[in-house]
């Protein structure tokens, strides 16, 4: 089994132009799923690749159990990569697929069969070993896909996106069952993706990235409960947390007419700056009686009302200041209405406190 | 469901294609049938009757026509597969990134937009001069000047310029059929552990085979109607050595006059080009646009 | 797996850097080499053109030498000389023959390829596969009756016979590269189009037509580069007259060796304008011979 670490790790795909994934530093512990996550073009695929050794690393180094690859060839590396399209080999069947890199390193043909009938077992592929890929599903390809990555026993596996390219629902059985399969085989795993749902249910850890930057690297729980910044805030979490721009008071900031208290710790960290950007998750807000005392709560008027049936979200604006839009969660089966009024009022230990200009955490 | 004037709506912009392709390509078949089971030559004015099967059994029985129409298939065949091979082999480096690729394919294609008569003319001269050619003085040093290529090696002369010209467009296609490989596949298999050598036989192969396919019957439908080439580089000569039926044909219609026999020679070279294209049609586009067109 | 130390990962930047020191990738000789071996190929196979160019630039004297002459002063004395000994008319025949006949290819085979891909009649199908066979069936089971014919309505010599069967001859490929340009239209835009209630022939008008625009003219360009360098119908139909650039290189058959150089320039100037369609049109080159089976 394996460690992974990425030790400032760069690449630059054009000299001179913004590195792709620049100084990349994390540690995959031995058996870790870890999830790279990112919006689009943030340098997951690039960091998965340098990994795999697709992708050249330009500065800094990777190491698999210690050694550093950067000169290693893939089929040196021993991993095995699933690929967002799946790459099967069109030309072959699904059990010479999945055999295709036992073959490539000389394992007897029995041998081969075998652990392909396991693997097919494991996924439910028995009865099409014979097909072509043409001839196969998106999920069943997703599965052949898996399989030709698990028969070679690698030391890590790599995933690129292997779920987007299935419909929704099927996107959550799978999800659970690589978890499950990863959780059983205990083989390093960075998974791909730019789902923060598929990140935050899969990962042991998660990596936020960001413009080729590392944004933060630790579990889920720690990521929701405490972002480093306020892209981090921004990105985990559905709908997003509430990032407003409120200017200091005496002893908290300020938003829609009332003061919203800090504690001694952060009034001490925020030092002299009059301005801070304050995240509320929707359902850090407490929604109060709409006739309750215009100094206690913040009144707001309702755009958009989701209704989820088990709780909703309500997209609203401050009546005192049109532009600045709130999401609140709120109940099921909630009475209020488009252009209803509505009183909320934050609940002041959850709130999360980042610096208007670098948006770094400041408690 | 189209109803008729819909129907006719839609013919409409294809009826003047068609017609003209039917009137240009077709009617000369058809009279050409009917040439060939008459005797007629065009220097004895007059001369035209119908002899049924005549011409036929003349053709058949022609022992330059045999020679002839083996020539072709040499000729056809060979430079075809020759050409085929070396475009895979310089698909195979085109494929690779390397400073001025762009140029390097450019070069490469000219060959084959020369016109063919210059190609020929170029070859004849130039080239395969037995005493002021190139081919002979870059050989010199081995020890073989003075061959004399075109009366010596007349075929393989003509077969050197066809597949010198058509080797160009094997490497396009091909180039374009490995380019249409997916790079994840590659990428798949470089991580699994396999060879260059294992990959190009495991699955860039397999993934051309509809390419080399679609060369070899394109090759063939252009190189067996070939003519300039044979006309310029060897006049067919010596004898029927480098004559293949095109040139054959046209020996027999403009310098004999035997629009009879040379018409029943064309019926022949139709016949077998049909059973040939309809082989060659059904893989031409087994695999290609047409199933996702239609 | 046992833990492997690297030596090499001794020199690697600490992970206090600030500056990041770039690291040597192990980069493969091998491809190298690849770019120079197609480069020697890719020289090889253009050299005999290269030659052809540069003997047209020499004198005989310098162009008959037994040892090939690469430097000497170069001269347009054969060019004047291809010009003198009438290549002029046989140009003009050349250009007239593929204008005229690429036109007319696009003028009935753009509605027709349309007809068999946008709004498609019935058995497109076989229209499809009528229109390949014609290029199946060799020219020269044709080219005895189109002789007497054309010899009977007194059209020997004429340059439109060869735009006619220049036309016939490129139509089929044309409409076939043509289909696969309008197949990649998609469908849903005529179908917008007639929802907000645009008439058809506005649509294709300005809509489609800028879109298979680039399509069309590789076709053109293909269309341009058979009929320049077509010989066979040329040779045995045309003869003064009408005779096109190939029929006037036959010409210096007879008195080759003699005039090497002038034969170069003549065959540069015929091989010239097509070489230069050739290169613009490359990309769509392959699409064009194979019937628009390849993209
Ligand atoms: N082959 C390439 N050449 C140049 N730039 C690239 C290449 N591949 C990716 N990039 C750039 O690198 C950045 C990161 O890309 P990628 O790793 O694919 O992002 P992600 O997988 O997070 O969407 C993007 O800005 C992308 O445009
Ligand atoms: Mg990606």
């Amino acid at each position: 089994m394996a460690e992974v670490v990425f030790d400032q790790a760069s690449r630059i795909y054009t000299p001179g132009a913004k590195p792709a994934v620049d100084k990349l530093s994390l540690t995959v512990a031995d058996g870790d799923l870890v999830v790279l996550v990112g919006p689009s073009g943030s340098g997951k695929s690039t960091a998965l690749r340098m990994l795999a050794g697709l992708e050249p690393i330009d500065a800094g180094s990777v190491r698999i159990n210690g050694r550093d690859v950067v000169d290693v060839q893939p089929k040196d590396r021993d991993i095995a990569m699933v690929f967002q399209n799946y790459a099967l080999y069109p030309s072959k069947t699904v059990a010479e697929n999945m055999a295709f890199p036992l073959k490539m390193r000389g394992v007897e043909k029995e041998e081969r069969a075998k652990r392909v009938r396991e693997a097919a077992d494991m996924l439910g592929l028995t009865e099409y070993l014979d097909r072509k890929p043409k001839a196969l599903s998106g999920g069943q390809r997703q599965r052949v896909a898996m399989g030709r990555a698990i028969v070679r026993e690698p030391q890590v596996f790599l995933m690129d996106e292997p779920l987007s390219n299935l419909d929704a629902k099927m996107r959550v059985q799978t999800r659970a069952q690589i978890a499950e399969m990863q959780n059983r085989l205990a083989v390093s795993t960075v998974y791909v993706t730019h789902d923060q749902v598929e990140a935050m249910t899969m990962g042991d850890k998660v990596a936020v990235l960001a413009d080729g930057k590392l944004q933060q690297y630790a579990t889920p729980p720690e990521l929701y409960d405490r972002p480093a910044n306020a892209f981090v805030a921004g990105f985990i979490g559905s709908p997003a947390m509430n990032l407003l721009e409120l200017p200091r008071s005496s002893s908290g900031v300020t938003l829609g007419g009332i003061e919203i208290p800090l504690t001694r710790e952060v009034t001490n960290a925020v030092g002299s700056r009059d301005k801070l950007t304050i995240g509320i998750r929707p359902e850090d807000w407490v929604l109060e009686s709409t006739d309750a005392d215009a100094g206690s709560v913040v009144k707001a008027v309702v755009d958009v009302v989701e209704e989820l049936g088990s709780e909703s979200y309500l997209y609203a604006h401050l009546a005192e200041d049109t532009a600045t839009k709130i999401v609140v969660r709120g109940p099921g089966r909630v009475k209020v209405r488009f252009g209803d009024p509505i009183a909320v009022r934050p609940t002041a230990e959850a709130l999360h406190v980042f610096d208007v200009e670098s948006g770094e955490r400041l408690d | 469901m189209i109803d008729r004037a819909e129907g006719w709506r839609r013919r409409a912009p294809l009826l003047p294609a068609l017609v003209f392709t039917i009137i240009v390509t077709q009617i000369p078949f058809l009279l050409t049938l009917f040439y060939s089971v008459q005797s007629w030559n065009l220097v004895r004015p007059g001369s035209q009757s119908f002899v049924w099967f005549a011409n036929y059994v003349d053709v058949f029985t022609d022992s330059q026509f045999r020679q002839v129409a083996i020539n072709t298939i040499v000729m056809t065949l060979g430079s075809v597969l020759i050409a085929v091979v070396l475009g895979l082999l310089l698909a195979l480096l085109l494929n690779r990134q390397f400073v001025g690729r762009g140029v390097v394919r450019t070069l490469l294609i000219t060959p084959f937009l020369i016109t063919p008569v210059a190609a020929a003319l170029l070859w004849r001269t130039v080239l395969l001069d037995p005493t002021l050619g190139l081919v002979n003085f870059v050989l010199s040093p081995f020890g073989a000047s003075g061959t004399e290529w075109i009366s010596q090696f007349p075929l393989a002369s003509v077969m050197a310029a066809l597949v010198w010209q058509w080797t160009p467009f094997m490497m396009l296609l091909l180039l374009a059929g490995l380019q249409s490989q997916p790079s994840d596949q590659l990428e798949a298999a470089r991580v699994d552990g396999a060879s260059a050598w294992s990959v190009f036989r495991e699955l860039t192969l397999p993934h051309l085979r509809r390419f080399i396919e679609l060369g070899v019957v394109l090759g063939t439908i252009y190189l067996v109607n070939t003519f300039d080439t044979v006309y310029m580089m060897t006049q067919g000569g010596p004898g029927v050595a480098s004559a293949n039926l095109p040139f054959y044909i046209y020996q027999r219609a403009f310098l004999g006059f035997d629009i009879g026999q040379s018409a029943a020679m064309g019926v022949v070279v139709v016949i077998i080009t049909l059973i040939a294209a309809s082989f060659a049609l059904r893989l031409l586009f087994r695999s290609f646009s047409v199933e996702e067109g239609i | 797996m046992a833990v492997t130390t690297d030596t090499a990962s001794d020199e690697r930047t600490t992970a206090t850097d600030e500056a990041q020191v770039p690291r040597k990738q192990r980069t493969s000789g091998a491809n190298v080499w690849f770019g120079v071996i197609a480069w020697i190929v890719g020289i090889a196979f253009f050299f005999p053109v290269f030659w052809m160019v540069l003997t047209s630039f020499k004198t005989e004297a310098d162009a008959y030498t037994t040892t090939p002459k690469i430097i000497f002063e170069p001269t347009l004395e054969q060019y004047e000389g291809v010009f003198a000994a009438g290549i002029g008319p046989y140009l003009a025949n050349s250009v007239a023959a593929t204008v005229i006949s690429t036109i007319l290819v696009l003028l009935l085979g753009v509605p027709a390829a349309f007809a068999l891909s946008l709004r498609p009649v019935q058995k497109t199908t076989d229209v499809l596969f009528f229109f390949i066979s014609t290029k199946m069936l060799p020219v020269v089971a044709a080219i005895v009756p189109i002789y007497v014919v054309v010899n009977q309505i007194g059209m020997l010599d004429n340059i439109w016979t060869l735009i006619i069967l220049y036309t016939g001859m490129n139509l089929p490929i044309a409409v076939w590269m043509m289909r696969s340009f309008f197949l990649e239209v998609p469908g849903e835009l005529l179908e917008q189009a007639s929802i907000d209630g645009a008439p058809l022939w506005r649509t294709l008008r300005e809509i489609v037509l800028p879109i298979i625009s680039p399509g069309i003219f590789a076709t053109a360009l293909i269309c341009v580069i058979f009929a320049w360098n077509e010989f066979f119908f040329a040779v045995n139909l045309t003869a003064a007259n009408a005779g096109t650039v190939p029929v006037f290189l036959v010409g210096f058959i007879t008195s080759e060796g003699l005039y090497w150089a002038q034969l170069s320039a003549a065959a540069t100037l015929a091989a010239l304008p097509v070489v230069l369609a050739g290169w613009v049109a490359q990309n769509k080159l392959v699409q064009g011979l194979s019937f628009g089976a390849v993209k």
